[in-house]
């Protein structure tokens, strides 16, 4: 901080900090606590501690399926989103055409149109020329959502390369396919893995898409956690939940570990 | 960039088709599927043009009422990120490396979260019986338990929480373009600390804070699972309604209707934001 | 037959034109420099020789084919970027291997075999297995250089080559390129915009000005008889001034604006009236011999560079500039004759 600052600040500061911790964190923290307690109601102090909500969640049939679901879900939105993405993101970093930048935009589009609309659109285009909503039409969702995504961290990793890695492999010789084998999806490695991780992250946490595109027997974590607390909230949910909230910490420091934080930010 | 060969739009052009082709068929599509299908009388075969969805939301004192709230509420909302989110995201830029990380980590744990478990926390803190309450017995405040579910206030607490990253983030991305050597440079002119927040960061911050609350509007008044959950029933929002149309009474035509109704109130009130904001923040 | 020729190359960006009609023939083995300021049409060139632009006219010829249609993984060529372009995720011996690869005429073992050998060319045998990132920015160059010879090109480019280093590894490059161009032979090209770089490294200079060449000559052509303004101040170290150019039974002379007189050597070049002539700094000197042209002068200020020392005289009513060695430098008094050879002041034609 810049010296001569006012001497009331920094304990402000301090105290902002604190009040801010405690306010985004807490309500992570009384899910991963009630998860543990021993009592069947959601009250606060639990009157005791017990690991009994994740076997009950283990046992649960339910849950198990809607775990597989969502990590199916999630792997096939990755697979997908990836697929379409990187090339797209290469196209538009390393190439210059005209109505480029209304391309980029019409790609990044699906992020400023509430999800909510795009829900309902979807949920209408399955119902009137499909059999309904389905797995697949969860899968499609999911990906017109982290498409962009892709696009940003491939193009923000491919920015941060010499523009001229890919003429100087031309000019030692590389065909087509050498170049985007050896030189060019190489560099987008760290992209690609981000955009992954962000991929997975918002597919496998989506209520929205989820609870418009509800299909027979398809039915998510979220969609799962969704209806629990709609009608009989119990510790079971904290469980799964916290079980959820330990795979996003995961993400977030492998996210740290392969990409920097500060730049996503 | 990349010539020399005969058809230098051939390679992007490839690399784009089936992203594009994609997001044709899977995202504008459906949502040229909405716009017409809040036109069209839904059950009847043939589907036939009608603005019955749009007068049915127009003349219904309920649907106004829903309406007001929820813009009420984005508002309030926005209002709270602003304030809370600006001096958060000053101090983000200032720290030392350590807190930074800290504090962004504290950013982006909860944002990665799923909303409904995020919002599942608030249930816990903000219901009869729960974490809130327990703790102002204890403090004395209080001496009989309170809640603030089904309440405005517990609507805005949660949504407050759950938006404050895209505003904090947002803020971050301009608040990272402004040179140190600018507010160092007032303070030596002899602008005080407060001073030199005011007048130079603040301004050069405004793109980015203007965005971010844009964003923070949006998402706000387009969110149904915190303000369905915490609010319940008696406090409807616009999204929530809009989720009860289209998977609970089956309305898909006054659904549809009600959602372009809401995208055009959020356009509305998105130019005219942007145009002033980009007046004050004089960007180039 | 030439090694390299591009004939009435034209080229636009959008409404600007960055090269005219553009000639250049380059002889096997040698080392030429594309000098000029930025926006020359020096680099542009460049790429269109690497196949990287596509000229609007004109034919490109390298190793007696014509390669104006061939895409550059065809062209047989080696480009050293100024950024280096070194693949990042690949070893320094990998990235040196690469062109032997693509081509993929060789064995792997043989590959490697003589990737290893460019690397002991330019010294970097024992750092083969380093990523790039862990080499300095000297070390990363040569990388570059020895991947650009490893595959014995038809021809060598290279762009800005010592403009990302500081002075002391760029004069340890220089000896580097100039000693690998010695013993290899091979056909180069370069473009700079340091006048310093093209003279050391070049045998022939190609002067470029707004799109096409100004002047073509040997770096000691160029420097000691350019015949432009133009040249002469790009290359440097001159002085540039006005004379009134007159004859009278075959001596030619010229005054200067306070009316002093001074002989001009005979040069076909000469016609009366006004002229710009250039005078390089070195030429001047304060122990003039009999045959020079002489001029009274008074010393403005000095400044001692070591060696030598560079002097500002106010002369014939012009300010000039000498760099004279240090111990042949007047010093103790103000008013001085300083002088040069004739031949030294030379004639420019002011286009």
């Amino acid at each position: 901080m810049i010296a001569s600052t006012p001497r009331l600040v920094p304990f402000a500061t301090a105290m902002f900090l604190l009040a801010m911790g405690v306010f985004m964190l807490l309500p992570l923290l009384v899910v991963i606590a009630s998860s543990l307690s021993s009592s069947s109601f959601l009250v606060f102090p639990p009157p005791g501690l017990s690991l009994q909500w994740y076997g009950e969640i283990l046992g649960s049939q339910a849950y198990i399926e809607a775990g597989w679901t969502s990590l199916k879900l999630a792997l096939a939105t990755v697979v997908l989103a990836l697929t379409l993405g990187t090339p797209a993101a290469i196209a538009l970093s390393r190439f210059r055409f005209r109505g480029q930048a209304t391309i980029a935009a019409l790609f990044l589009s699906p992020l400023i149109l509430p999800s909510l609309i795009f829900a309902i659109g979807l949920l209408i285009v399955f119902s009137r020329y499909a059999t309904g909503p389905s797995f697949l039409g969860l899968v499609i969702g999911h990906t017109v959502i982290t498409i962009p995504y892709v696009i940003r961290t491939v193009s923000a990793n491919l920015a941060d390369l010499d523009p001229h890695l890919d003429e100087a492999a031309r000019i030692m010789g590389a065909r087509w396919w050498q170049r985007y084998a050896l030189v060019i999806l190489p560099q987008c490695r760290t992209g690609m893995a981000a955009g992954a991780f962000f991929a997975f992250n918002i597919s496998f946490d989506d209520a929205v898409i989820a609870l418009f595109m509800r299909a027979p027997n398809v039915e998510t974590l979220p969609m799962r956690i969704y209806s629990t607390l709609e009608f009989s909230p119990d510790p079971s949910v904290a469980a799964v939940s916290t079980i959820m909230i330990l795979m996003t910490i995961v993400l977030v420091v492998m996210l740290n570990r392969i990409f920097g934080l500060s730049k996503i930010v | 960039m990349s010539a020399g060969s005969a058809q230098p739009y051939r390679e992007p052009a490839i690399l784009l088709t089936p992203g594009l082709l994609f997001l044709l068929l899977a995202f504008f599509f459906p949502a040229l599927q909405l716009l017409a299908q809040s036109f069209l009388t839904f059950g009847t075969e043939p589907a036939r043009f009608t603005l019955e969805h749009y007068a049915k939301a127009a003349v219904d004192d309920f649907y106004a009422g829903v309406g007001v709230r929820t813009f009420r509420l984005a508002m309030i909302i926005t209002a709270l990120c602003l304030l809370i989110g600006f001096p958060l995201a000053v101090i983000i830029t200032r720290v030392g490396p350590a807190l930074r990380t800290v504090l962004i980590v504290l950013i982006i744990l909860p944002l990665m979260t799923s909303v409904v478990i995020r919002t599942f926390g608030w249930l816990v803190i903000l219901g009869p019986g729960g974490v809130l309450s327990w703790t102002l017995q204890q403090l004395g405040v209080i001496d009989r338990g309170i809640s603030l579910m089904h309440t405005e206030a517990g609507i805005v607490i949660a949504m407050v929480q759950v938006l404050l990253p895209f505003l904090v983030l947002t803020t971050l991305g301009s608040l990272g373009q402004i040179p140190p050597s600018l507010e160092e440079a007032a303070r030596v002119m002899g602008a005080g600390f407060f001073r030199g927040i005011f007048h130079v960061t603040l301004p050069l911050a405004v793109p980015g804070l203007a965005s971010g609350s844009l964003l923070v509007f949006a998402l706000s008044i387009s969110s149904f699972i915190t303000p369905t959950l915490v609010g319940g029933v008696r406090l409807q929002v616009m999204a929530g309604s809009i989720y009860q149309q289209m998977t609970g009474s089956f309305d898909w035509g006054f659904g549809a209707a009600l959602s372009m109704i809401l995208l055009l109130s959020t356009l509305l009130l998105i130019v005219p934001y942007m145009v002033i904001t980009s007046r004050i923040g004089g960007r180039k | 037959m030439h090694q390299m020729s591009v004939r009435s190359i034209v080229k636009h960006f959008a409404d600007l034109k960055v090269l005219d009609e553009f000639d250049l023939d380059v002889a096997k083995g040698e080392f030429v420099a594309l000098l000029g300021p930025s926006g020359c049409g020096k680099s542009t060139l460049l790429r269109i020789i690497a196949g990287l632009e596509t000229p609007d006219s004109g034919e490109i010829h390298i190793a007696g084919r014509s390669v104006t249609a061939l895409a550059p993984e065809h062209r047989n060529i080696a480009l050293m970027f100024q950024s280096y372009a070194l693949l990042p995720h690949m070893s320094a011996i990998e990235n040196v291997r690469f062109p032997l690869r693509m081509r993929g005429q060789l064995s792997r073992a043989d590959q490697l075999r003589k990737a290893r050998e460019a690397m002991s060319l330019v010294q970097l045998g024992h750092l083969a297995e380093r990523y790039p990132r862990q080499l300095s920015g000297g070390q990363q160059q040569r990388v570059a250089l020895a991947r650009s010879i490893v595959g014995e090109p038809d021809l060598l480019l290279l762009d800005e080559p010592l403009s990302n280093l500081d002075a002391r590894l760029r004069e340890e490059m220089q000896i580097e390129l100039k000693r690998l161009h010695e013993n290899l032979g091979l056909t180069t090209i370069f473009v700079t915009h340091d006048q310093n770089e093209a003279l050391g490294l070049a045998n022939r200079i190609t002067l470029m000005n707004r799109g096409s060449i100004e002047q073509q000559g040997t770096p000691e052509e160029i420097y000691r008889r350019p015949r432009t303004v133009f040249a002469a101040d790009f290359l440097g170290g001159a002085n540039i001034f006005e004379l009134e150019v007159s004859e009278s039974d075959g001596v030619w002379s010229g005054s200067f604006p306070d009316g002093s007189r001074v002989d001009l050597a005979v040069s076909s070049d000469l016609e009366p009236g006004k002229c710009q002539f250039m005078l390089r700094k070195e030429a001047v000197t304060f122990d003039p011999e009999q045959s020079m042209s002489t001029i009274t002068g008074t010393i403005q200020t000095q400044n001692y560079l070591g060696g030598q020392t560079r002097s500002l005289i106010r002369a014939g009513g012009i300010e000039i500039i000498a760099v004279t060695d240090s111990d042949k430098t007047e010093t103790d008094r103000i008013e001085t004759q300083i002088g040069w050879r004739p031949d030294e002041l030379i004639p420019l034609q002011n286009v």
